[in-house]
């Protein structure tokens, strides 16, 4: 196991010059980079924004189902807790934007 | 990315171009060849319309056999005045010019970029922050007008007098991000909804960008009740008499 890992970092070691070159044209590259950077900071933003967003309507619901009667209220809440949550994942594509 | 200019921009610009770099003058921009941005005229237009609507509605109060536009009105009236009562008790009832006048022209300012021909001025960053501003400093201004300088700088302390150190900055910078997260919350969701009906409208015909288009509306709709509700909540924390 031990051989195995120093023989895989000798090896990156050798080829690191090769792995790290890049071509002549950092402007693009720049701006390619920004673009698959963004593309991960929203895809993540999103997907977490989803799950918050997903316990907060299986909060709601659930209470909803057990007391009728607070129904007017909890969705107050819930709109109002949603739309924070959204606001969340929108900053990300402000910055996202921005760039 | 260039921006096209509506027919209304268009009519301003070539025929009130002096008063507009008169505008830009006060406050010390350079004059420039066509000043009247989009946002501009649209929120001149959007104003406008409010008052036609509120002066037409003026001539036609009537207790006995109310019209179409004053049912609609006083519905409008209902609900802002239910959700502020629902907020804060019977001390709403003071700032409802302000509620139902920020809800009133976000909510037809979202909605009127869905007519062709129409931008929603709330597409351009500095509409939302104009209004977040607005918000801002109402609420601040109401929360010193009722309890005080003094003991509207206490509520920043927290509960205990010995947390202070730590929640002033806390409560500072929580203050401060108010406004931001209202603009950034209000100009994110109008622009991602028209770039995102674009996309679809550039990609396939008619159903699936008529969706995202609907969505669109709903989202109109749901930030500007969104943005009534926050400032009813910021203006409640402030005016929060502790008894």
């Amino acid at each position: 196991m031990t051989k195995k890992m120093i023989l895989l970092v000798m090896i990156l070691l050798v080829a690191s010059p090769m792995l790290f070159a890049q071509s002549a044209d950092v402007a693009a590259q720049t701006k390619a980079y920004a673009a698959i950077g963004g593309g991960i900071a929203m895809a993540i933003a999103s997907g977490l924004c989803g799950l918050g967003q997903g316990k907060a309507v299986a909060g709601a619901t659930e209470a909803m189902a057990r007391n009728p009667g607070a129904i007017g209220a909890i969705r107050i809440m819930l709109i109002l807790g949603l739309a924070l949550i959204e606001s969340l994942a929108l900053y990300t594509l402000v910055i996202v934007l921005i760039k | 990315m260039p921006e096209t200019e509506l027919w209304i921009t268009k009519i301003f610009n070539d025929q009130l171009a002096g008063l507009g770099n008169m505008f830009l003058g006060l406050v010390g921009m350079p004059a420039q060849a066509r000043p009247w941005a989009n946002f501009i005229t649209m929120q001149i237009l959007v104003a406008a319309f409010i008052i036609v609507v509120f002066a037409i509605l003026r001539t036609r109060l009537s207790f006995d056999r109310p019209g179409k536009l004053q049912h609609i009105c006083e519905l409008t009236y209902e609900f802002v005045a239910g959700q502020a009562e629902d907020q804060m008790g019977h001390g709403g009832a003071k700032y409802m010019a302000y509620f139902a006048t920020i809800f009133i022209f976000i909510l037809i300012s979202n909605l009127i970029g869905i007519i062709p021909g129409f931008e929603a001025p709330t597409m351009n960053p500095s509409v939302p922050a104009g209004c977040a501003i607005a918000t801002f400093l109402y609420y601040n201004g109401v929360g010193l007008r009722s309890n005080g300088p003094i003991k509207y700088a206490a509520h920043f302390a927290g509960p205990v007098w010995w947390l202070a150190p730590l929640m002033i900055p806390i409560e500072i910078v929580s203050h401060l991000a108010r406004p931001l997260s209202l603009t950034i919350r209000l100009y994110a969701n109008m622009f991602a909804g028209e770039k995102l009906t674009m996309v679809f409208l550039s990609l396939t015909y008619l159903i699936v960008p008529a969706a995202f288009m609907g969505l669109h509306v709903f989202v109109a709709l749901l930030q500007a009740y969104i943005f009534l509700l926050l400032t009813m909540i910021y203006v409640a924390g402030a005016t929060a008499h502790d008894h």
